[in-house]
């Protein structure tokens, strides 16, 4: 699987017109379901190749796309996701520097 | 070797797709509504979402949703006030100047959102309904185009059945014309042959009658030659004889 290309798993003759925020593979029990004593090979059941993790964050922007951006009357939401999601990475960018302001010294 | 690997596996199913993508706005001419036309009324089509509903402009309701299970409705606003009062008194997050210029910018958006938000979120649902409806009416006009279309061919179906009436009535007309000329010929015909032969018939009348005079005149010329002096003289005689005998009877 190159560059631009779909997912292996997706058929455009069983699955339709490609939704970029779906999961064309066999669905895992869903991480909010996991037991703590399944986790283990729960993570080791895993796809950690890179594209992997590239096709996991893709399906997520989509599906905040669809929920957020993409309505017909879509409000001010995305644009504060996307305020307070840069101020969060910033912060952490500059988390190193910002420490230099702490006032007290002992806690 | 290269039209090969491109005919085989990933590829192709890629290509496929892709055509199948570029026209997915339509149902009717996709690329894989030809290869499997049974199928495509049954795909899944993917429908637009209506906007995720959310607290405070931003913050999702799941996120509400997902502490309300557990901890009631006041739970995520105890958990956010904590968490912070945690953060703040060991300075994990620090309230340097930034802190207090993001205050200042966020009471100006707040305002501001307040202020603008309902008007522009008015004026931009009117823009929306007009290009919605834009498009609905260049759809609909597209549609009554083509109904008139099919009127159009059906009035013109209608019209060559006619055509084919009108045909069949010039047929039998001319059937007619056919038929009186052939009489009109029939009759010119008769009437050249029965002119011929009254022609002969007069002619042979007249040919015997002149025939029969020429012979009378000659026999009579034979007889009148044949005829001597003599016999005249006998004849007179014999006619003043007969005579006598008459009158004395």
């Amino acid at each position: 699987m190159g560059f631009g290309d779909y997912p292996i798993e997706y058929n455009p003759n069983v699955h339709g017109p490609y939704d970029p925020a779906r999961f064309y593979g066999k669905p895992d029990t869903p991480f909010g379901q996991v037991k703590l004593s399944e986790l283990g090979s729960w993570l080791a059941r895993r796809n950690k190749h890179p594209s992997a993790f590239a096709g996991a964050v893709s399906r997520a922007y989509w599906r905040w796309q669809h929920k957020y951006v993409q309505p017909k009357r879509a409000g001010i939401a995305p644009f504060l996701h996307v305020v307070f999601g840069s101020m969060a990475v910033f912060y952490v960018l500059n988390y190193g520097k910002l420490t230099r302001h702490r006032n007290y010294k002992y806690h | 070797m290269l039209s090969r690997a491109i005919l085989t596996g990933q590829t192709s199913r890629a290509l496929l797709a892709l055509g199948s993508r570029t026209t997915s706005t339509s149902a009717a001419n996709n690329q894989s509504a030809s290869d499997a036309p049974q199928s495509q009324s049954k795909l899944p089509r993917p429908v637009r979402q209506e906007p995720g509903k959310v607290r405070y402009a931003f913050i999702p309701e799941e996120w509400f949703q997902f502490f309300y299970k557990k901890t009631g409705v006041t739970g995520p606003y105890a958990f956010a006030f904590t968490l912070s009062t945690y953060l703040v008194s060991k300075e994990i997050y620090v309230l340097e100047h930034e802190y207090y210029s993001g205050i200042s910018l966020l009471i100006m958006w707040i305002v501001g959102i307040k202020k603008l938000g309902p008007k522009l979120a008015q004026y931009l649902d009117k823009e929306v309904d007009a290009y919605e409806a834009g498009w609905q009416e260049s759809r609909n006009q597209e549609k009554q185009v083509l109904e008139e279309q099919i009127a159009d061919e059906e009035k013109g179906q209608w019209s060559v059945e006619g055509q084919t009436l009108l045909m069949q009535a010039k047929r039998e007309n001319v059937a007619l014309q056919l038929e009186a000329n052939y009489r009109e010929r029939l009759l010119a015909a008769y009437n050249e042959v029965k002119k011929r032969l009254d022609y002969q018939v007069e002619k042979q009348n007249i040919e015997r009658r002149i025939t029969q005079r020429n012979l009378i005149d000659w026999v009579v010329a034979r007889v009148r030659a044949s005829i001597t002096p003599d016999q005249e003289k006998q004849n007179i005689n014999r006619c003043i004889a007969d005579l006598a005998g008459l009158a004395k009877a």
